[in-house]
């Protein structure tokens, strides 16, 4: 196997973010991603009760993860990470166990309703691999939120705030290695879901 | 003003009582699960499939004479569901028609990679020893079925390894699962042959009388199944209850929370620890007490396989 260059991160920056759900737009319009599933999206939570409340938008991405549970588990080898780093799926190798879906701690992946094969963001890789600019997301948000790019040139923006930030990822216990860094993520808000539990 | 300040820091979470602040989602996605009831059905399969066919060679492989009359039975059982089986994945996969992926397409950190061969060698291995078993080849028999022990054990034993490396559910990412799985496949494997022990003789022999000692012995290995399955159940329960978070809430899950009726109920209480009972007790050495509880058992093993599926994945992880 080649060595894999893990070039490209992306940066959430959350205090930036209104949660308009152009991200989400822009990504369904660009892959062509069909109703009832989403590549990416905005988790939105309220903490608190009137009058102390506040709400904890968090848009949602392939983490891209550089140890991936994903890749590790597909039968088939159907999904990898391409000679940039980003974990892509072959549709034409897929059997759709959905091994994928329940290995990745993120809930990212889908099986795609018609084609009946793992589906999941991959920033826009066919963009990315054309020149033709950052992720749709990236393109489309209006308030700077997303910045994307390669952190280990340093004169790139985003290895500027990487470095002057405080940063952290989702779910980091997992050991996934994920190169979705948030500014001012809440982790009590990230981790929270809503059924099963403790009725939570 | 100041007394609206004054008001809204007075409100803080501690005071009005609530341990933990309120979280309400506004919006979030939801994808759909990644497995479901086919793999239930399909993990049940192949335990029955693995049990049978060790308790088939208590016979014919390791000599218990008095295991003979389930020697056939039980190979012919093994292979019939382990071909039954893999059916059940097919359905459960998108693309069924590329099921060929699998073998030319390898990745030896996948179990389902693994999976691939076994369950082709495995039937193979089960109609060639059953083939010797007709043909009376005592030699050849005993042969297939020590090389059959290790394969049925890993033709089970691989589909635990499928949920512990899921590592994205807390109740599946455990080195218990393997074993676990061991475990309740003998114990529904028993439990079939005792059933089927009952029907053939009631309905199929020419007697028509239950060979007993068969019976009998059958229910004594499966109360020791029995106690084997309970506690490394509940002593992978009890590590995931008193474990990090995600693990405490998939315990919780199956105790206290929306599983608890199948888990707590029908698997642990009906299924393990009712027929357990029945088979300890001297005064209820009957025919039909055994054949009940065996009856129970299967369903408890089929509903534990359903709760760990679909209990590991109930709860969202993000």
């Amino acid at each position: 196997m080649s060595e894999t260059n893990y070039k490209y991160a992306m940066l959430v920056d959350l205090t930036r973010c209104v949660a308009c759900r152009s991200c989400s737009v822009a990504c369904k319009s660009e892959n062509d991603v069909p109703s009832g599933v989403v590549r990416t999206w905005v988790k939105e939570i309220e903490k608190g009760s009137y009058p102390l409340v506040k709400r904890h938008p968090m848009p949602m991405l392939c983490n891209q993860c550089e140890n991936a549970a994903c890749t590790r588990v597909c039968p088939v080898k159907a999904t990898y990470h391409n000679e940039e780093g980003i974990v892509v799926i072959d549709p034409h190798r897929c059997i759709g166990c959905g091994y994928c879906m329940a290995a990745c701690p993120y809930a990212m992946r889908f099986i795609h309703p018609t084609r009946r094969v793992a589906e999941k963001c991959d920033w826009c890789w066919p963009r990315l691999r054309e020149d033709q600019g950052p992720p749709a997301c990236v393109r489309a948000c209006p308030g700077g939120v997303l910045t994307f790019g390669d952190p280990s040139d340093p004169n790139s923006e985003i290895a500027k705030k990487l470095l002057t930030s405080k940063t952290t990822v989702l779910k980091p216990e997992t050991g996934n290695r994920p190169r979705v860094y948030y500014i001012g993520l809440d982790d009590e808000a990230a981790r929270k879901v809503d059924a099963g539990g403790h009725g939570g | 003003m100041a007394s609206t300040t004054k008001r809204r820091a007075r409100l803080t979470p501690a005071d009005t009582g609530v341990r933990t602040m309120e979280l309400t989602t506004i919006t979030n996605a939801v994808h759909g699960e990644a497995f479901g009831l086919a793999i239930a059905i399909y993990f049940y399969l192949t335990g029955l499939s693995a049990g049978s066919f060790i308790i088939s060679t208590l016979a014919y492989g390791f000599g218990f004479e008095k295991y003979k009359p389930v020697g056939k039975v039980g190979v012919v059982l093994a292979t019939l569901l382990l071909i039954a089986a893999p059916m059940f994945l097919l359905a459960h996969s998108g693309r069924p028609l590329r099921a060929w992926h699998l073998f030319i397409y390898l990745n030896a950190t996948s179990p389902i990679s693994w999976g691939s061969f076994l369950l082709s060698i495995y039937p193979v291995n089960c109609i060639i020893y059953g083939f010797f078993m007709f043909k009376g080849n005592a030699k050849m028999t005993k042969t297939f079925g020590l090389i059959g022990i290790p394969l049925a054990l890993m033709v089970h034993g691989y589909t635990g390894f499928i949920l512990s490396f899921a590592k994205a559910h807390a109740l599946w990412r455990s080195s218990m699962m393997p074993i676990l799985f061991l475990v309740s496949a003998l114990v529904s494997g028993v439990a079939m042959m005792i059933l089927v022990t009952i029907i053939k003789d009631k309905f199929f022999s020419k007697e028509g009388k239950v060979n007993e000692e068969v019976v009998f012995g059958l229910g004594k290995m499966l109360f020791w199944l029995l106690i084997i399955d309970l506690f490394l159940s509940l002593s992978d329960l009890a590590v995931h209850y008193f474990g990090e978070l995600e693990s405490h809430e998939s315990a919780y899950l199956l105790l206290f929370g929306a599983f608890a009726p199948l888990f707590v109920g029908i698997e642990t209480l009906l299924g393990k620890v009712f027929p357990l009972v029945l088979v300890s007790a001297p005064s209820m050495r009957k025919v039909a007490v055994y054949g009940f509880a065996a009856i129970i058992v299967m369903l408890g093993i089929f509903t534990m396989r359903y709760n760990v599926v679909m209990g590991g994945e109930f709860i969202p992880l993000l």
